[in-house]
């Protein structure tokens, strides 16, 4: 990591070292990186990045636009593989196992680590369908079995009440918020370990965007939750840690509670005070 | 005088306006000359006795062979263009989209789109035609078979295009969200993308359809005509509009008046399939903004 | 603190934190002057002085309150983070405690109406001293304030240690006082007590020490952190 210089004559804040941010310190890590880097055409998109995330609880990645934020999250269930010249070298250890290893089947990778995306894609198919047809690729159920699953799932992502008596109509006459949970429920419904959420409410109204929030706080009982977000507000209410990105480094990654109140790096504080954007 | 900006601005948007509704009235002028023209002579030819009899000197003809032959053979071409127009499609939309392969099918796909139909026509004749008849002694040459296939030309390229183009309006972050659900890419494509694109390629096909019909030239050396009903696929096969064509170079009017009627029947099935096609995908589209 | 501080990309933004700046050392100065004029009136025995130095003290209320509701504001608004947070944080703090010093001048201008009424005793010599050293205190914190100079406000946070000593040898002298004319215990339990109030308005000038350092570094001010200051004798690099 880089060393920076700061223009104080006074001792710097490292001296003392909040006790937050040791007792909130990963028990254990599900996902980590170690010298990641990646590459699409000429440029360098992500720098030498080494973090860990810890299990069940909320990681977000805060930083301006480009900065590799949406990149890092697209490495870790390696969606980035389906366009052709990005490559992504170093490691990423899903439980110590490195994913990257192009022995690392990229299904059952994907089925371990689910994505949900800015906008919402409901596909089109019945509400119903649209999370079964995920869960039928990976396992074989039985009718019954397929609808008790559907319905934990859309309990899950808090959608039951909403859909329980139109689960045969078209997912794409919900609402934008609807669609989004949806998009969540499709993801819990393979079990998966990790969940990967890319600017989940960015294309959300305030109350949408609460419901969701609300959502991940409750997922992280059972998930391990990665979110990538452009509103600091967001990442300071539902994260427990922190990562901040910058031109493809990762600056400062933390407990959420001291990155927003006693950041360490200077580019750290001016970003998250809105002093350079 | 010192004109303002504003006056200005607004005189340049007059004249420009004036222009191009000056040229939108010229085409849409000899459309409906063409339309008009081809109304006023082809309704009063039209009668029952078209559909009911086939082809004959003066005025006892009708159409029936014409019409049944033009049905058989478009069909005909569609069963033979459609699958293997969407396969290739959805391999450039979905397997070769970015690649240097992908778009030099794309390009050589363009030539065959723009490629004259006579062309088309005598290369099945030169490669279908006459081998055929070579091979069985003359017993078969002209047919229905190479009529459906010089179409199946025309309507390929149509068919590759609208269904890679369907495909490329599939936004991205759909084909990553189910291929974040661990499923593979072929089923990506069959269960969610066609579905999506199911709309685009349907009207792709009606459009190709109504291209296809209205074709002379391609069926000229192929399917050259017959003045019986036929539907033998190896038989020389009659066609409405090599029908029109044979008729109008006759010196008899009662002849023109028939080609008249074939003429707009012609016109009203086009114009009848691209109404179908419009409506049909205004009402299945499915759209992610 | 940083010394050199980069602009917020909303430039009201940084208005308003500097507005609050303002009104803190605006209302700190009054308290200064309060304790100061309470302090005259007390030497004078001018109890027309006294009275206004406690009608003015609604004056300082009112600034706090003022004080308050921009912090209110700024926080709804503007949603500070990390340094404005702390700042914001502070500056809320800070103005309680000059709140608190505002009511010990006026409870010193009260106890010296009351002294007026009995026979003048001599002023223990080192009261005045005392208030000198408590307004000094004052006076230098503000000013660190609003340099946002944390390293002098450890300076003056130092300086509380002189004050308690200067208290205790106070009532000393005054308890002495006492044993030697039992007349003058009424007199001198009032002294004893502007003697605490002088005391008090000293430890809350080292809580506004302690949150101008806390809004700089988030850190609590210590005397190790100041040994580690005085080591430190150029800027250091943070990890």
């Amino acid at each position: 990591m880089t060393e920076m210089l700061l223009d104080t004559s006074l001792p710097s804040a490292t001296l003392t070292e909040p006790e937050s941010v040791q007792t909130s310190s990963p028990a254990t890590t599900k996902l980590a990186t170690r010298g990641l880097n990646f590459h699409y055409r000429q440029a360098h998109a992500l720098k030498d990045i080494t973090l860990d995330i810890p299990t069940q609880q909320v990681t977000a990645i805060i930083g301006p636009s480009g900065c590799g934020k949406s990149t890092l999250l697209r490495v870790f269930n390696r969606i980035y593989a389906v366009y052709p010249g990005q490559v992504a070298t170093g490691e990423v250890l899903l439980d110590g196992e490195n994913v990257l290893d192009p022995a690392y089947p990229l299904q059952r990778l994907r089925a371990r680590v689910g994505m949900v995306f800015q906008k919402p894609v409901p596909f089109p198919m019945t509400i119903f369908e649209n999370v079964a047809w995920g869960i039928r690729h990976h396992e074989k159920l039985s009718k019954a079995d397929m609808a008790v699953r559907v319905e934990q799932a859309l309990r899950r992502a808090a959608l039951w009440d909403e859909v329980k008596d139109k689960l045969g109509h078209s997912a794409l006459g919900l609402s934008g918020g609807q669609q989004q949970r949806l998009c969540i429920a499709r993801g819990v419904a393979l079990h998966p370990e990790v969940l990967l959420l890319d600017e989940p409410t960015s294309a959300l109204d305030p109350i949408a965007t609460g419901r969701i929030e609300q959502l991940v706080d409750e997922l992280k009982q059972d998930y391990t939750i990665v979110i990538v977000t452009h509103n600091m507000q967001q990442a300071a209410r539902i994260s427990d840690r922190t990562a901040f990105m910058y031109l493809g480094e990762l600056i400062e990654y933390g407990a959420t509670e001291q990155i927003f109140t006693q950041p360490d790096k200077r580019q750290t504080e001016d970003y998250i005070s809105g002093r350079f954007g | 005088m010192i004109l303002t900006l504003h006056t200005r601005r607004r005189m340049v948007n007059v004249v420009a306006l004036a222009l191009s509704g000056a040229a939108t009235a010229i085409g849409l002028l000899f459309l409906g000359w063409i339309l008009w023209v081809t109304l006023k002579n082809g309704i009063s030819a039209l009668n029952l006795q078209l559909f009911t009899r086939i082809s004959a000197y003066g005025a006892e003809g009708g159409l029936a062979n014409a019409i049944v032959g033009s049905v058989f053979m478009d069909l005909l071409a569609l069963l033979l263009c459609v699958p293997i127009g969407v396969l290739a499609g959805v391999f450039l939309g979905e397997y070769a989209n970015r690649s240097k392969l992908g778009s030099t099918i794309r390009f050589l796909n363009d030539i065959l789109l723009s490629a004259p139909s006579i062309v088309l026509g005598l290369f099945v004749y030169v490669i279908v035609v006459v081998p055929s008849s070579q091979l069985t002694g003359g017993a078969v040459s002209f047919s229905g078979v190479a009529g459906a296939i010089a179409l199946a030309l025309i309507g390929l390229p149509v068919i590759v295009r609208t269904t890679d183009e369907m495909l490329q309006l599939v936004p991205n972050t759909l084909r990553e969200a189910a291929l974040s659900l661990g499923v593979p890419q072929w089923k990506l494509t069959l269960q969610v993308l066609m579905r999506v694109a199911a709309s685009g390629i349907v009207t792709g096909v009606l459009l190709a359809l109504a291209r296809l019909a209205g074709e002379t030239a391609p069926l000229l050396f192929t399917a050259f005509g017959n003045n019986f009903m036929t539907l033998n696929p190896l038989d020389a096969t009659a066609s409405i509009p090599v029908t029109i064509y044979q008729y109008t170079n006759d010196p008899n009017p009662a002849m023109h008046a028939i080609a008249w009627a074939g003429a707009l029947l012609i016109t009203l099935l086009v114009l009848a399939l691209s109404l179908l096609a419009r409506s049909y995908l205004k009402r299945n589209r499915i759209t992610y903004d | 603190m940083n010394t050199e501080t980069h602009e917020h990309i909303v430039k009201s933004y940084d208005t308003e934190l500097a507005r609050l700046t303002g009104e803190i050392v605006s209302m700190g100065d009054f308290a200064g002057m309060q304790l100061t004029r309470a302090m005259q009136a007390l030497a004078t025995r001018d109890g027309i002085a006294a009275q206004r130095v406690i009608d003015n003290d609604d004056t300082l209320d009112a600034k706090e309150r003022q004080i308050s509701a921009d912090v209110l504001r700024l926080l709804a608004l503007r949603q500070p983070f990390a340094g404005d947070l702390r700042e914001v944080l502070a500056a809320l703090r800070i103005a309680a405690d000059i709140e608190r010093i505002g009511d010990y001048a006026a409870s010193v201008a009260k106890r010296s109406i009351v002294l007026n009424e009995s026979a003048p005793v001599p002023l223990a010599t080192g009261l005045p001293a005392l208030a000198t050293l408590a307004g000094d205190m004052l006076h230098d914190v503000l000013h660190a304030y609003e340099t946002r100079d944390a390293r002098a406000a450890a300076l003056v946070w130092e300086r509380d240690d002189k004050l308690d000593a200067r208290y205790t040898g106070l009532f000393r002298e005054l308890l002495t006082y006492m044993i030697e004319d039992p007349h003058s215990i009424s007199a001198c339990t009032h002294l004893l007590f502007i003697a605490k109030h002088l005391e008090r308005i000293g430890d809350h000038a080292t809580n506004i020490a302690e949150n101008i350092w806390f809004a700089a570094y988030g850190s609590t001010l210590t005397a190790k952190e100041i040994q580690r200051m005085r080591g430190v004798s150029h800027p250091t690099a943070r990890p």
